[in-house]
């Protein structure tokens, strides 16, 4: 009986699960640039660059899943390093919108390229080759990754340079290098994403990339709040079953969820994951 | 020569519509220092606040723009005072406040489509005249030449009253510094809902307007207007009312002579282009002088 | 009679359950299937940027079912429409087909609304061998995708090249200048089917000029038409874009006539472009002025029903599922789900129906290897010209 539920489960929820996964993976990326802080909202390009570069790899060379995913982690990374220098010098919303630009400029470059990257007709036919295994392993090397790098020098770092970044640079830390750091992992997780992503959806177009993801992901972020990695994660959760659980309200739904993220930000501005809240929520409860 | 002169036209004309909406947005920014992302779900209820008016009420056109102002002003007031004043109080990063606006906008973009119907709608056509004036040689309608009387004149107000005014006068203060402008003994919560209800009713302004020149009213029509603000604010300086105007006829000049002289394909690659060149170069913007505000 | 939509039950007092379940049933908002119902599943937007074709393909469905359970269901048996949003984006898409699918087991389905989420949900239906039927799918691409994809929304490139060919015939042109929206699927493929007609005519075109959704200011692309003097212009737009277009165009003194896609066959440009409507042609499986018997039928009832005139999606989803309680009339249906499915998807194909949109017939299409996969429309378009408050057909 529990086997049937179970089978009866995954065929209805699987995209949903893996879809959770992967926004993990970019709530992840965005997190990891926020910790040293930068907001860069260019991460739903990267994942469009990572989706095109792994499908179109799948789809006309007919590269083995572990090397389009691979693609798909460095065409990202490559753009990230290329646009890094110059872009990193801008800091707070002036490094958001500068990002949001590029992303904009990566969509109508894929719009106007009609001929490999089939334009504002998209990509069609993608294999599906993403089992779960492989959303789970993403999602698990990537925390174990940036919680190592969290302990490590780097992490240090990074928070040196989010709390203060004159005075990190006057202790010898190089600012540059560690942003660039951030900046270009950030891409290569987000690319990753958007791979795994076009190989569980058999199509991708141009618009999914834009400005609504972008916001999308950083509402994810922030909502679970950057004091830890389960904050991304958990925010990503939410956000994606969300419109699920709020089915019912048919017409409505999207008035329920501006609300949430509203309440949420009103009542929890650190994010529903902080562990500093969480404390003294416990220390206070009875017994 | 008569294609570059009503292409000219053109852009003056598309470049006034992007400097409205700017205006408004530009406003929040500079005095609140919050990127607010509901500021097109706001021009969109000015547009249909007008509409009803109209439809349901049965005003003539001056009273619907008037209306569509208070309207959209309400709301820009109810969103400083129920969500913008509490994140305020708090000190939370300045993130936060532009998150729950996107939620807002989200909200109120659904309701008006569980209101309204997610078809387009347009305003009825014996408002304005339809048909265009020719000028020698040039096609013009009442309504474009409206536009753009009408922002340079709300830019001209609103700097005097910038610079001339009390008010105005603690608004750049604010602008500075708000802990500085407080300990000074002005009145920042007051202003910041005077300056919110502003902002919202000329956004509210601006969806009438350009409900008009389109023709197209439909819930999420604050949307693509409100990409192409936030390039115009930041070309023109995050918070500069005259960079907004600036950076919007900028914008619009920039984008009609690209369609006319390298090709429609191309114009989207051209204005954001430009706007992360400018970036890159001048993050200040083109004609801004404001700062981020680092207190 | 019967639409059901999942409901979200506050926890409430039993007597209040109790009362509001009476009244539910009393005004027929939720039922519940019974036994011997027949679920057929809908995908559709119905929030969104796609909200109002979605909504236009659901009340079609509804009506037609209406019409079907009236006279006795399928041998007796009722028809229950299972209605989802899937909010016209294809990860909603393939999430409310997988749950139509395996958790309401329908027995075929309905949708989804855009071409970009059928590319994307399709082959969920495919690998579980149920039947989905589009209504609004044109784009390529989606019935090759296998055997149990259906759709009666005749694409582009069966009509294009007949609206061209009408229009030049009736009209005198000999250039045309074409304008596009090239950030969409839906125009960006029209725009190459208009391509590929024009080639075969041999028509020259002045220039070619794009958009992208959400613009509202047309001029430039517009003025630059203008001054390459075509007799007429070749448009592939929604309405959205497309009415203003028409009007800013005329505000410029410019004259010609257009000829429309798809996008372009909808009443409500003669309330858009008011004053600037006429001289638009189009191509269309459906008209509203098509007097034939089962149109006016069906054009009557449904103004009675949901107080609007229909347009096109309407009539074509009132038409499909028509088409599929025909199939349905004639198999056997055992109650096992997967035998079912598999038994309706081998009647569909066979289905003739004159309906709404006139005489149908399904043609197979094969997939980009040759083998044989989906079902298109075949069907004559009607041209039409709008002239005043109507499309008056050319023929």
């Amino acid at each position: 009986m529990t086997m049937d539920a179970l089978d009866t489960f995954w065929s209805v929820y699987s995209n949903l699960v893996l879809t959770l996964g992967t926004n993990a993976l970019l709530a992840l990326s965005i997190y990891l640039t926020l910790s040293c802080g930068m907001l860069a909202m260019a991460n739903a390009a990267f994942m469009g660059l990572g989706a095109y570069a792994a499908a179109l790899l799948t789809m006309q060379a007919n590269a083995p899943f572990g090397v389009a995913l691979l693609a798909g982690m460095a065409v990202p990374s490559l753009a990230a390093l290329l646009i890094g220098k110059p872009t990193l010098r801008l800091s707070g919303v002036y490094l958001a919108m500068a990002t949001l630009a590029f992303g904009e400029v990566v969509r109508i470059f894929i719009l106007n390229t009609q001929d490999w990257t089939g334009g504002a007709l998209g990509l069609n036919g993608i294999p599906q080759a993403t089992e779960w295994w492989h959303v789970l392993l993403a999602v698990l090397l990537v925390c174990l990754l940036l919680e190592r790098m969290r302990r490590a020098r780097v992490g240090r770092a990074f928070e040196a340079i989010r709390e203060d970044e004159t005075a990190a640079n006057l202790m010898g830390v190089d600012v540059t290098k560690y942003k660039l750091l951030a900046f270009v992992l950030g891409a290569a997780i987000a690319g990753l994403a958007g791979a795994l992503n076009a190989h569980l959806t058999f199509f991708i177009g141009p618009n999914e990339y834009g400005f609504d993801r972008g916001v999308e992901i950083l509402t994810m972020t922030i909502l679970g709040g950057i004091n830890g990695l389960l904050g991304p994660v958990l925010g990503s959760c939410i956000i994606t079953l969300l419109p699920e659980l709020l089915r019912g309200l048919q017409d409505y739904r999207m008035v329920a969820n501006g609300l949430i993220l509203v309440g949420i930000v009103l009542f929890l501005p650190r994010g529903i994951w902080d562990p500093v809240r969480l404390r003294a929520l416990l220390r206070r409860a009875p017994r | 020569m008569l294609e570059l002169q009503q292409q000219l036209f053109n852009a003056l004309s598309l470049g006034c519509v992007y400097a409205l909406f700017a205006l408004g947005f530009t406003l929040v920014f500079g005095v609140l220092g919050v990127v607010n992302l509901s500021h097109g779900a706001v021009f969109m209820v000015g547009a249909y606040a007008a509409l009803t008016a109209i439809n349901q009420l049965h005003l003539p056109l001056w009273a619907a723009l008037l209306c569509a102002c208070l309207v959209s002003g309400v709301v820009g007031l109810i969103i400083d005072v129920l969500v913008l004043r509490t994140l305020r109080q708090r000190n939370v990063p300045h993130l936060i406040p532009m998150i729950a606006t996107i939620g807002i906008g989200i909200s109120l973009n659904a309701l008006a489509q569980g209101l309204f119907g997610a078809e387009n709608q347009r305003f009825p056509s014996d408002l304005l005249p339809q048909d265009a004036l020719e000028i020698s040689g040039l096609h013009v309608t009442e309504l474009e030449l409206g536009i753009i009387l009408l922002s340079f004149v709300l830019m001209t107000v609103l700097l005097l009253a910038l610079k001339k005014t009390q008010a105005g006068r603690a608004l750049r203060a604010i602008a500075e510094s708000p802990r500085a402008a407080a300990l000074l003994g002005i009145n920042v919560q007051g202003l910041f809902m005077l300056t919110s209800f502003v902002a919202a009713a000329l956004g509210g302004l601006a969806g009438v307007l350009i409900g008009l020149y389109s023709n197209a009213l439909f819930p999420l029509m604050g949307q693509p207007v409100m990409h192409k603000g936030i390039a115009v604010i930041i070309l023109g300086g995050m918070g500069d009312i005259r960079g907004a105007m600036l950076a919007g006829l900028f914008l619009g000049f920039a984008e009609v002579l690209s369609v006319a002289y390298i090709g429609s394909t191309m114009r989207d690659a051209v204005a954001f282009g430009l706007l992360f060149a400018v970036l890159l170069i001048r993050p200040r913007g083109l004609f801004g002088s404001v700062r981020e505000r680092t207190v | 009679m019967t639409i059901h939509r999942t409901c979200f039950y506050r926890r409430s007092s039993p007597r209040t359950l109790a009362r509001g379940l009476g009244l539910a049933l009393l005004f027929g908002g939720a039922t519940m299937a019974l036994a011997g119902d027949i679920k057929i599943g809908v995908a559709e937007a119905l929030s969104g940027g796609a909200a109002q074709y979605g909504a236009s393909i659901r009340n079609g469905l509804a009506l037609a079912a209406d019409e079907i359970n009236a006279a006795g269901g399928i041998n007796g048996d009722n028809m229950v429409l299972v209605v989802e949003d899937e909010q016209g984006k294809k990860e909603e898409a393939i999430n409310a087909f997988k749950k139509l699918i395996f958790q309401d087991r329908v027995l075929m389905l309905f949708g989804p609304t855009l071409s970009n989420s059928a590319q994307a949900a399709d082959p969920i239906a495919q690998a579980s061998k149920t039947v989905v039927f589009g209504t609004s799918n044109t784009a390529d691409g989606i019935t090759s995708i296998g055997t149990y994809v259906f759709r009666n929304s005749v694409t582009e490139a069966d009509v294009l090249p007949t609206t061209i060919a009408t229009a030049v015939k009736h009209a005198k042109i000999q250039r045309v200048a074409v304008l596009y929206g090239n950030d969409d699927v839906f125009t960006k493929s029209g725009y190459d089917n208009f391509k590929k007609a024009l080639d075969a005519l041999k028509l020259p075109v002045t220039t070619t000029e794009t958009f992208a959704k959400g613009d509202v200011d047309f001029k430039a692309q517009l003025t630059k038409i203008k001054a390459t003097n075509p007799d007429a212009i070749v448009l592939s737009a929604l309405i959205a874009e497309g009415a203003p277009i028409m009007v800013q165009a005329r505000q410029l003194g410019l004259k010609v006539p257009f000829i429309g896609g798809n996008g372009m066959n909808s009443v409500k440009v003669f309330d858009l472009a008011k004053g600037a409507s006429d001289g638009l042609w189009v191509g269309s499986p459906w008209s509203l002025q098509n007097h034939s018997k089962e149109n006016t039928r069906f054009v009557v009832a449904f103004t009675q029903k949901f107080a609007v005139a229909p347009d096109q999606f309407a009539a074509q989803s009132y038409d499909a599922l028509h088409i599929a309680a025909a199939a349905l009339q004639k198999i056997k249906r055992s109650g096992d789900i997967a035998k079912d499915r598999a038994a309706l998807r081998d009647a569909l194909p066979g289905v003739q129906w004159t309906g709404a949109t006139g005489a149908f017939s399904f043609r197979q299409t094969s997939d980009k290897n040759g083998h044989p996969a989906g079902y298109d429309a075949v069907q004559a378009p009607i041209i039409s010209v709008t002239r005043g408050t109507s499309y008056d057909i050319v023929k």
